[in-house]
């Protein structure tokens, strides 16, 4: 299984273990244990310099900080045109990009309540998406 | 204490679509002018600094040294300089340390880019994968999707309306309609600018800068040499640069860019100056809402205020600061390593009272503000005569 809508990078041993995570609904990040520190999406190493970090659940909720409707696509994108890109700050303070689906222009906006869930846009393909809460 | 560093001579190729020239013709076609305007030949020159920003987009692997060779450096030291679209910033930033190392004395600078030798599908492809290719790329986010995230923000908190962006374009469009190396030289009217198609939602095709080829050249010098070489050098008198973390959702704030607020600071710091002594500007509007963005950053108003600031014509000629009065990124063109280089030779003209019917009377003082990616990589210039 490969994360994203498209991607071409390899998936490390980290990036397989939150594949795996989503697999079971659930959403992984990391936590620095020498800082405290916690990364969502998360990371190998710490920004201090540490390499001892643990995997951590995250609420799978959130609230949308912001948005945008592409409708000019990368070509590796061009099938899923137009669709929504959104960051949302999930609760404890982490953000996170990602795409934003069953929403209309009246219920689209900065604030809205969200869900982050797993969803497979191809059979080898999985990635989250926010949905609202 | 630093010694004075002074631009001596500056070039600058037509911007466009330059289906008639490849990245080493363009060069030379911002080189030759440079040192003919500095009454130098190439072999004066110490070293090169080359900035271009993709060989991808070039179709060209080491670019620079094709641009070395072209304009006939031969093997005079060359340095290539990388900061995504804040290239050619980083470039006179490298030259200036150079001149400052006591390694070279007289650096000729060239920024240069092809962007439109692909199409713009691809195009759009070769700059999203300037995004984190980990965690933002697989959703689909393009450039102008980043800075329409940064738009949606501003005009949630602040209010900033959709007119206000547009009023950016037109004045980019109106001052880039007298600048003949302008890419796009025709005005445009607000009722254009909002009604033309959307590229990333709230920002539509008149917010987004061009994809252009072209080219800009400066010849930079240490002190001493400058004054032997002109009576009228410019000299780089601040300096700043910052970054910014790699993935936007991790910033605290959507609505600005804090690598700028901290380069202008130092640059404003290193020069003596604070933002009311900047007689003319030029800043990174590679979307509209960005040069919103920059006119608070770099404290030309309150934060928030932009929208107003550009609704009240205060960028314009006759305003409080005037903005990218050679038609930006928007109207003359964003070849990405050439646009900083390119800011400095509008800025030169400006201070040496070269700027036509564009010229701001008067202008000592002039800051170029120059942004890479998202603002990982941003870099502010103050010049003065």
């Amino acid at each position: 299984m490969k994360f994203g809508y498209a991607s071409w990078l390899p998936e490390t041993e980290l990036v397989s273990k939150f594949i795996e995570g989503l697999g079971n609904n659930k959403l992984l990040g990391t936590k620095c244990k020498k800082c405290n520190q916690k990364y969502l999406p998360p990371r190998a190493h710490c920004k201090c310099g540490s390499t001892d970090l643990e995997w951590i659940d995250v609420p799978n909720k959130g609230r949308i900080r912001s948005y945008t409707i592409v409708s000019f696509a990368p070509e590796s994108m061009s099938r899923y045109a137009p669709y929504i890109v959104g960051v949302a700050e999930v609760e404890g303070g982490m953000s996170l990009m990602g795409q934003l689906t069953g929403v209309t222009p009246s219920t689209l906006k900065v604030g809205l309540p969200v869900q982050i869930v797993a969803h497979q846009p191809d059979t080898d393909r999985i990635v989250y998406k926010f949905k609202p809460a | 204490m630093p010694s004075k560093v002074g631009i001596v001579g500056i070039g600058h190729s037509k911007f466009g679509k330059r289906t008639d020239a490849t990245i080493r013709e363009l060069a030379h076609e911002a080189v030759r002018p440079a040192l003919e305007d500095a009454g130098l030949t190439i072999g004066d020159m110490d070293a090169s600094v080359i900035g271009i920003a993709g060989e991808e987009f070039a179709m060209q692997g080491a670019p620079a040294a094709v641009v070395h060779d072209y304009v006939g450096m031969g093997n005079k030291p060359t340095y290539r300089v990388e900061a995504a679209c804040a290239t050619g910033s980083a470039a006179i930033r490298t030259a200036w340390s150079l001149i400052n190392s006591r390694l070279h004395d007289v650096v000729l600078v060239v920024g240069a880019e092809t962007m439109t030798k692909v199409s713009s599908a691809r195009a759009t492809e070769l700059m999203a994968r300037a995004g984190d290719t980990r965690w933002e790329y697989p959703f689909g986010i393009t450039f102008p999707g980043f800075y329409a995230l940064m738009a949606t923000a501003h005009m949630n908190e602040f209010g900033t309306t959709r007119e206000q962006l547009s009023m950016v374009s037109v004045k980019n469009h109106k001052y880039g309609a007298m600048n003949p190396y302008a890419h796009l030289q025709r005005e445009v009217s607000l009722e254009e600018a909002m009604k033309s198609i959307m590229i990333s939602h709230p920002l539509n095709l008149y917010d987004c800068c061009l994809i252009s080829d072209g080219a800009a050249a400066v010849v930079v010098a240490g002190e001493e040499k400058a004054r032997q070489i002109t009576d009228t050098p410019v000299w780089i008198t601040g300096l700043g640069a910052a970054s910014d973390s790699m993935l936007i959702a991790e910033r605290p704030t959507l609505t600005g860019l804090t690598g700028t607020k901290i380069a202008v600071k130092s640059a404003y710091e290193m020069a003596g100056i604070g933002p009311s002594d900047v007689d003319v500007a030029e800043v990174h509007d590679c979307f509209t809402i960005a040069e919103i963005m920059a006119y608070e950053d770099l404290g030309f108003c309150k934060k928030g205020n932009g929208g107003k600031f550009i609704e009240e014509k205060q960028s314009y000629i006759g305003g409080k600061v005037p903005v990218n009065i050679d038609g930006g990124l928007k109207s003359k063109g964003h070849p990405l390593g050439a646009t900083g280089v390119s800011m400095a030779v509008e800025l030169v003209k400006q201070l040496r009272g070269e700027g036509g019917n564009r010229q701001v009377s008067g202008a000592e003082i002039g800051l170029s503000h120059n942004v890479g990616e998202t603002g990982q990589f941003v870099f502010v210039h103050v010049y003065s005569r």
